[in-house]
């Protein structure tokens, strides 16, 4: 039982924004906790070793080896010396990560569901892909179901006899069983290429790699199942 | 205040700071301004790949002012008193030991429920709803008010809407009402288990999975 509750902490402390009123729909912001205890650990140690050893010469007290080094460095070495631009490029990259931490939303693997009352709740993604396969299990004629979840859809290529348009509606009753609180597409294809009509024509923005990419690098995607 | 936002927001200067200096000194060293054509102003910094890090101009421009070194340790110690802060805050424990219980029409007294206690009572009151496989619930410090964070394993198969309203309906409204709470918010976290995957699929999903490999 532990386990779960610290899960029902860690997940995040200040995950669902809160204030949103009733109607309007919550957003997941992960709180980026690691992140920020990470940078301020780093700032706190350049800027206390910096402050120690300003106030150091200050007093009297010649500087530190390592900050005359990097004085001196920094003062000799020229813009296009290799470890220069090495450390640009560095710092570039990290800054552009952590601008994204900042402004990404975070917790991919949660769908928020219909709020009632005074709860609201998100569901795993990957607790929807099991959902659906065992609701195909059921099903006659499928031999072989890869059922991928992302955050906008859900993609199902299916190998066997079944018809796809039969496996769709099938699935599609228990997607909306779910209650999200923005249903997910759900696209039933069959490994030969023949696509179940009505519903998979819903999303003319039908964005199937951005449905898909989120449920392999999450790696909250089902996977391989059935 | 709240420590998303907070957290977010600091993130972000600290990202754009690196990230500007570190564009900064590569379009410096990889002589783009004049590769592209573009003409920065004439106090843009770093704009020669033949030019040091830190010149020596820019070293002795305010060294010799007699405001310099104070505001520099001034600045250095606000920046080292807020990054404390800020790192005190992400330490902080987000659980909470207990709760105010309000108490009307009796002046003078002040009660409180252990948290412990509630969270227990919610975690078997959430267990026993059908389909729930484990649940675990706690009570964690939020802007305004506490509120209810539970995770919960549901059995294959289960319903996370019809949880939802279980869930709002029987424990949650229970806490509310022997307390006397007029609010008590809950986000829950919902997991389904799968079901055993029937003998043969299994087997012939691990032979597709080799093949591929091969």
């Amino acid at each position: 039982m532990s386990d779960l509750r610290t899960e029902a902490v860690e997940g995040s402390a200040d995950g669902v924004a809160d204030g949103a009123g009733s109607g309007r729909l919550r957003r997941l912001r992960a709180p980026r906790t690691v992140a920020a205890a990470l940078v301020a650990t780093a700032v706190l140690v350049v800027a206390g070793a910096l402050l120690y050893d300003v106030i150091a010469v200050r007093a009297g007290q010649p500087a530190r080896r390592w900050r005359a080094q990097i004085v001196d460095e920094l003062a000799t070495r020229h813009l296009d010396d290799l470890w220069v631009l090495v450390g640009a490029g560095a710092a570039a990259l990290l800054g552009g990560w952590l601008l994204w931490l900042a402004i990404a939303p975070g917790l991919r693997r949660w769908l928020v569901l219909r709020p009632y009352g005074g709860t609201s709740a998100a569901v795993d993604r990957a607790g929807i892909g099991h959902l659906l396969a065992d609701r195909a299990a059921a099903l006659a004629g499928i031999d072989h179901l890869r059922i991928r979840v992302g955050r906008r859809g859900v993609r199902v290529s299916l190998a066997g006899p079944a018809d796809p348009a039969s496996v769709q509606r099938q699935l599609r009753e228990e997607l909306d069983r779910v209650g999200l609180a923005r249903p997910l597409r759900l696209d039933v294809r069959t490994a030969g290429g023949r696509r179940a009509g009505g519903d998979a024509g819903k999303g003319p923005e039908s964005d199937g790699a951005a449905a898909e990419g989120p449920a392999a690098d999450a790696g909250a995607g089902p996977g391989v199942v059935g | 205040m709240r420590r998303v936002i907070v957290n977010r927001v600091l993130l972000g200067a600290a990202g754009v700071v690196l990230l500007g200096v570190g564009v900064l000194v590569l379009a410096g060293g990889l002589d783009l301004y004049r590769r592209l054509g573009v003409h920065p102003p004439e106090s843009w910094p770093l704009t020669s790949p033949d030019q040091p890090v830190v010149s020596a101009r820019t070293r002795g421009r305010w060294v010799s002012s007699t405001w310099w070194w104070p505001t520099v340790i001034g600045g250095l110690a606000v920046l080292l008193v807020g990054m404390v802060w800020w790192l005190v805050a992400q330490l902080r424990r987000t659980g909470l030991s207990s709760i105010a219980v309000p108490t009307p029409g009796v002046s003078g007294l002040r009660l409180r429920v252990g948290a412990r206690a509630l969270e227990e009572a919610l975690e078997t009151g959430t267990a026993v709803l059908p389909e729930v496989e484990r649940a675990g619930v706690r009570l964690v410090r939020a802007p305004g008010h506490p509120r209810l964070r539970g995770a919960v394993r549901l059995t294959p198969g289960g319903d996370p809407a019809a949880l939802v309203e279980h869930f709002e309906d029987g424990p949650r409204a229970d806490a509310c009402r022997s307390l006397g709470l007029p609010e008590l918010p809950a986000d829950l976290r919902i997991r389904v288990l799968q079901a055993a995957p029937a003998e043969p699929r299994h087997r012939r999903t691990r032979r597709r999975r080799q093949s591929r490999v091969e």
